[in-house]
């Protein structure tokens, strides 16, 4: 028995590659049930924007080289995806999964978004999994929750988009309702604006030079497409303005918004300028109750909480390893009972072969003799195997079992007929 | 009794104000639980202090002050998850309680002369003051906050200071409940001077009438002339410390512990 991880993700690859081994939800099952054909008990198969990665209960020599091709094929060109990723074993692989689901292997760190895309990833592949990768991924879900209640692991704002959120929440009472005007179509405003939806900050107008690409990002986010034009006697009404046009000069001028902002009276706005160069001009920040950020000011916020998150990660690391060895402990004790009970079978096979022998060349004994003879055989047996088996069930006690399993299977040749 | 039930307050608010203060010394924020329970627990064995007191003098005004203001400090994280109240009202009363100790706290001395209306008068009244006192520290933290958005200082008042518009709506609260409060107390002080016939000086009666005009144009700039934020802020510092000033004025005139004014 044993575990294993095989997979890439952003520190192993770059986005090139990792977008061409992600897997849509309807591809999971295929590439899963072609690696546990080439060999192993279970598999679940965690696929986001920066991770690919295969879990697999008691992975054969074969298993490991099916996840590569599987990859490679994605890969295209002839190159061998093998060189983007990593293989991990037993309780390197659980302590792997353990860090990814509680943000630590995270592009971001303590990021909270991968405990869902953990739990969605053991959903899809429910039927694949099997008994051990279903309590690892309960398990590992656990460790995600234990390191975010109990560590600073994800405080603050670490991320530019959630930095926005953040650096709005502290102007209003709170987000939920709150109307949000977005300028620009582009992918930055979109991601902002849904991390605001997220908070239950209301778009209600997304503004663009063209009209079509203003449409239809509103139609995604169910707002009212405006021209840049029309958006400026809205700067009146709205409570957040996120800015994100594609334009090479600035494009919410003092001289377009001082009189909608006036009109406002003492009721606070919030401008979000994440675009590169900057949309809106300094001045308008000048204004009284005009909170203005841009990239740089939100990226400020994201660094010092990430500076933060940093000093909790030895906490974090403590919880992980606290919860290896309880899965470890669990684990060792699952594969006891089964090599024991082959092993005494074995050595019991052994045993019948040779009393069978030796009683053929004992023909002449009187058939309570041959009884005695027998039960010496049984008697001997069971003393051989009684130390064995308590100090096998000790160290599975205490999370060591798997040492001794793996040492028993070589000794005695049981690793053969366990990988058949 | 009167002055171990306050020593162990003092202990408590101690505490308090030490947990309100960690997470600006870099220390990871204490328990919710925690910040509420040990000056709530600290408010038990005030209660029981103040209980006892005799209401003459500027030592137990000083204590019954500091209760409430630890009272409204509960409230607001409780209300308003305002915890960096605390962060004002924990040394206040920490001070406020020690300053009544070292004065002298003199249980039942001169108990004569005080009906329950000339009690009620005071409770009344020192309770609008500590509403006044939470508006000016709302107002304060506001401004403080303003500050760090507009230089975007990304610092711990910016983490840890509860957002704009919730400070602002805790100060309105406050200068709202503070003047019903206070004019009800200024009405008692009258009732207590004309018609039960106890003498009042003259600075009582200016300071409180002072401190009800005070609040009086504080909420109405709020309501009438729809001032928030910023200028409502200013606005309420301004009355505080006119208040605040006028007393130590007054005090200065005719120095002296044994009375309040």
């Amino acid at each position: 028995m044993s575990l294993a991880v095989v997979g890439v993700n952003h520190r192993t690859a770059p986005l090139e590659v990792r977008e061409r081994f992600a897997h849509a939800a309807r591809e999971v099952p295929a590439s899963l049930e072609r690696v546990l054909a080439a060999g192993a008990g279970g598999g679940v198969l965690l696929s986001t924007c920066n991770r690919t990665e295969f879990y697999l209960a008691e992975p054969g020599e074969e298993a490991p080289d099916a996840v590569w091709a599987i990859l490679s094929e994605r890969l295209g060109d002839g190159r061998s995806a093998s060189a983007y990723g990593y293989f991990r074993r037993d309780r390197d692989a659980v302590r792997h999964l353990y860090r990814v689901s509680a943000g630590l292997e995270s592009m971001i760190l303590g990021e909270s978004q991968i405990q869902g895309q953990v739990r969605e990833a053991w959903e899809m592949s429910k039927s694949l999994a099997g008994p051990v990768l279903h309590r690892l991924f309960q398990s590992a879900l656990l460790v995600g929750a234990r390191v975010r209640s109990e560590t600073g692991l994800a405080m603050g704002a670490a991320s530019a988009a959630s930095a926005a959120v953040a650096v709005a929440g502290k102007i209003f009472h709170q987000l939920a309702g709150r109307s949000a005007l977005v300028l620009g179509a582009g992918d930055m405003a979109e991601l902002a604006a849904t991390c605001l939806a997220s908070e239950g900050v209301r778009v209600t107008m997304v503004a663009n030079r063209t009209y079509e690409r203003a449409q239809a990002v509103a139609e995604e986010l169910g707002a009212r497409a405006l021209t840049l034009d029309q958006a400026w006697e809205h700067f009146a009404t709205a409570d957040i303005v996120l800015s994100s046009t594609a334009a090479p000069h600035a494009v919410v001028t003092w001289e377009r918004v001082a009189a909608a902002i006036e009109r406002r009276g003492r009721r606070p706005l919030c401008i979000l300028d994440v675009a590169v160069p900057r949309d809106v001009e300094p001045a308008v920040g000048r204004l009284e109750n005009v909170f203005l950020y841009d990239i740089d000011d939100l990226q400020t916020v994201a660094a010092q909480a990430t500076a933060e998150r940093r000093k909790e990660i030895p906490a974090a690391e403590h919880i992980v390893t606290e919860e290896v060895d309880r899965f470890w402990t669990w684990y060792g004790g699952l594969a006891v009972v089964p090599v024991l009970k082959e092993f005494r079978g074995r050595l019991d096979q052994v045993r019948a072969q040779e009393l069978e022998r030796a009683l053929k060349r004992l023909a002449h004994l009187a058939p309570e003799d041959r009884a005695q003879i027998e039960q010496f055989s049984h008697a001997l047996l069971n003393k051989f195997l009684h130390q064995p088996t308590i100090a096998l069930k000790q160290a599975a006690h205490v999370g060591r079992g798997y040492g001794l399993l793996e040492a028993l299977k070589r000794l005695f040749g049981l690793e053969q007929r366990d990988g058949e | 009794m009167v002055l171990l039930a306050h020593l162990l307050a003092l202990g408590l608010y101690g505490l308090a104000t030490a947990l309100a203060l960690a997470p600006y010394a870099g220390l990871r924020p204490p328990p919710r639980g925690l910040t509420l329970a040990v000056p709530l627990v600290g408010i038990v064995c005030h209660v029981v202090g103040v209980a006892q007191l005799t209401l003459i003098g500027v030592a137990p005004a000083l204590s019954m002050l500091a209760l409430f203001l630890m009272l409204l400090q509960v409230v607001s994280e409780r209300v308003f998850r305002a915890g960096a109240v605390g962060v004002f009202t924990g040394p206040l009363a920490t001070g406020l309680v020690s300053l009544a100790v070292l004065i002298g706290l003199a249980p039942g001395a001169a108990a004569a002369g005080r009906s329950a209306w000339s009690v009620l008068h005071i409770t009344v009244s020192i309770l609008g003051l500590a509403m006044l006192a939470l508006a000016f520290i709302a107002a304060a933290l506001y401004l403080l906050q303003f500050r760090e958005l507009k230089a975007k200082r990304f610092g711990q008042v910016f983490r840890l200071f509860p957002p704009l518009e919730r400070l602002d709506r805790l100060n309105h609260v406050a200068l709202m409940i503070a003047f019903p409060t206070v004019t009800l107390g200024v009405l008692l002080g009258y009732g207590v001077r004309y018609a039960g016939g106890v003498p009042v000086d003259a600075a009582q009666v200016v300071w409180g009438t002072l401190t009800w005009m005070v609040l009086g144009w504080a909420v109405s700039v709020r309501v009438v002339r729809h001032w928030a934020g910023r200028r409502a802020a200013f606005a309420s510092i301004a009355g505080f410390a006119a208040v605040l000033l006028v007393y130590l004025a007054l005090k200065l005139a005719e120095p002296g512990t044994q009375r309040f004014l």
